[in-house]
């Protein structure tokens, strides 16, 4: 590490580079933020002129939100929680043995890593039509399993990256231990990785989370009413009953406290996340 | 030693079983649309009619003839490569600007992601609430400072949808870019170059040559996220007004829920497809080769 001198130019420099951030940090933050505050405010304070900063915070638009009988907005919540932590677990139970069998054996490591992480490159809207039809003829329109199916598609990849990563970090000797005591690989794995990649598996857990979550098309697309997920039920607020802002802020703030929540314990992995496709061969 | 390569044989065989699972569901999760896709292009299907008939290269001539794919097409690809020059020059300058506090400060990293984490259709309906023409923080803002703005209006919706995917992701180019800007300190302290190079000539000579691999990288994954785009869009503006806004993802979502017309959707994403596999493809080729 560089160790700085504090000359007056250096502590004026930092200061400035503190002015920067907190400019960058606010303006990039600035939709979220102003969602929460109006979220608290009474109807009046929502359109008051100039815009009030301080003010009495009120429940009522949660209580409209979470009882307003024309949009199940209750409902809504449960339905993402309910695909998102299937989709998620789906994708772990479907990608840890692989990735155990692409980074210790190298099987697959040719096509399959390739093919998978560059899955999540490829524009969703390709997808939607085909699905729409396939879970028409198999019915799993409108339904949390299709959109936990479709969630698990989309958290393969980043599940498969930080699996492989893992493995590849996990000392061989565990396993020929297990192999001498005579352990199968199916032993092996439940036994000696599963218990081993309980960090990397929460770090998977958040962000597959996370992805569901937020995921908008398909939840668009392939529902109507029975398995609606957060981010479309909440658009219903800005079409069907006009804009009401304080509902729907609230709305939004329930929609997004979670990912936020959640995203702030996996963004050390956030990036490495997110470039698991395109452009790694 | 021929036992041992006969274990080790086995053992490979062994772990083949454990891809298994994946495989199939990727299959089935990836095989039926491609057939659906194959013949839905070619053949005339309706909402009324699910099966249709075959009739050729039909579906893809309309879709190319379409002036309205060209539109859409045109627009994705301006709007992918505007965000990623805005995204990628933007981090890059915060990289160098605040470095010095995020070596020892990680927490601030994590605020300056904190949009990465919003769901992108929520975050176009949170600009629509700070945006709005008549108690949107930003317009009223603006308007005491003499400046009347009406970002959602047709003059400025183009620039403003923009602006949203910048200001979503640039904290994603931000933060590869400030972990390579990280990685390269310390070979260069590892390597004691750090004697004489100093300030502009460190950065244009030693900094931007060495985080080149990562600059490359990001550029590929924002292009191709950016390319893509629906979200945000559809929930502001629906891809208009008129198709101002309309992407080649939204082209086809409009294209089979609003106009149904099945074929001519499944010629457009097919196209789609071929397209974007390309640019993978050339993509993957130009990493792996610089790197």
């Amino acid at each position: 590490m560089i160790v700085r001198r504090q000359s007056p130019l250096n502590i004026l420099a930092d200061s400035l580079r503190w002015v920067v951030f907190a400019v960058v940090a606010l303006v990039v933050n600035l939709p979220v933020l102003s969602t929460i505050l109006t979220s608290f405010k009474t109807d009046a304070d929502i359109n008051a002129y100039p815009p009030k900063w301080i003010f009495t915070p009120t429940l009522d638009h949660y209580r409209t939100v979470l009882t307003s009988p024309s949009v199940d907005y209750l409902h809504y919540v449960m339905n993402s929680i309910v695909i998102a932590v299937l989709g998620t677990i789906f994708a772990i139970v479907l990608t840890l043995p692989a990735a155990y069998a692409i980074a210790r054996y190298k099987v697959g490591a040719k096509w399959l890593l390739p093919i998978i992480t560059n899955l999540r490159a490829l524009p969703l809207i390709i997808f939607a039509i085909p699905f729409y039809f396939m879970f028409q003829t198999v019915g799993l329109l409108d339904t949390r399993l299709g959109l936990a199916l479709i969630s698990c598609i989309i958290n393969i990849p980043i599940a498969l990256v930080l699996f492989v990563g893992f493995v590849q970090d996990l000392p061989r000797d565990f396993d020929d231990a297990a192999k001498i005591d005579g352990a199968s690989m199916g032993q092996i794995l439940r036994h000696v990785v599963v218990p081993l990649s309980r960090p990397v598996m929460l770090a998977v857990f958040i962000l597959s989370f996370i992805y569901s979550w937020n995921e908008f098309l398909f939840g668009l697309i392939l529902t109507t009413k029975s398995a609606v997920p957060v981010t479309v039920g909440a658009t219903f607020f800005v079409t069907s009953r006009g804009i009401e802002w304080g509902p729907t802020a609230a709305a939004m703030t329930i929609g997004v406290l979670p990912p936020l929540i959640l995203g702030l314990f996996a963004y050390p992995y956030m990036g490495k996340s997110m470039l698991a496709g395109g452009v790694k061969g | 030693m021929s036992s041992v390569i006969a274990f080790e044989d086995r053992e490979r065989r062994e772990s083949r079983k454990l891809l298994v699972g994946l495989c199939i569901f990727l299959g089935v999760m990836l095989g039926f649309p491609v057939i659906v896709n194959l013949w839905y292009g070619f053949a005339d299907a309706s909402f009324e009619n699910l099966t249709g008939s075959f009739i050729g290269l039909e579906n893809y001539r309309d879709a190319l003839s379409n002036p309205k794919m060209w539109q859409a097409l045109g627009f994705s690809l301006r709007f992918a490569l505007i965000c990623t020059l805005f995204e990628v020059g933007i981090a890059l300058v915060l990289v160098f600007i605040l470095h010095p506090l995020l070596v020892t400060r990680p927490w601030l990293t994590a605020v300056l992601m904190l949009p990465m984490m919003v769901s992108p259709a929520l975050m176009g309906v949170m600009y629509r609430l700070i945006l709005n023409e008549f108690t949107g923080i930003v317009p009223v803002y603006l308007e005491m400072a003499g400046m009347a703005v009406n970002f959602l209006g047709r003059r400025s919706i183009y620039n403003t949808v923009v602006a949203i995917e910048v200001l979503q992701w640039t904290p994603f180019a931000f933060l590869i870019l400030a972990t390579a800007r990280q990685t390269v300190a310390y070979e260069i302290e590892e390597a004691g170059a750090v004697d004489g190079a100093t300030g502009w000539h460190a950065i244009f000579h030693i900094f931007l040559p060495l985080m080149r691999p990562a600059i490359v990288i990001v550029l590929f994954v924002r292009f191709i996220d950016s390319f893509r785009v629906f979200d945000h869009i559809y929930v502001l503006t629906g891809g208009g007004p008129g198709n101002l806004t309309t992407s080649i993802s939204i082209y086809i979502y409009k294209l089979f829920f609003v106009q149904r017309t099945i074929g001519e959707a499944v010629a457009v994403s097919t196209l789609l497809l071929v397209m974007s596999l390309t640019l993978i493809v050339l993509a993957m080729r130009l990493v792996v080769r610089r790197n």
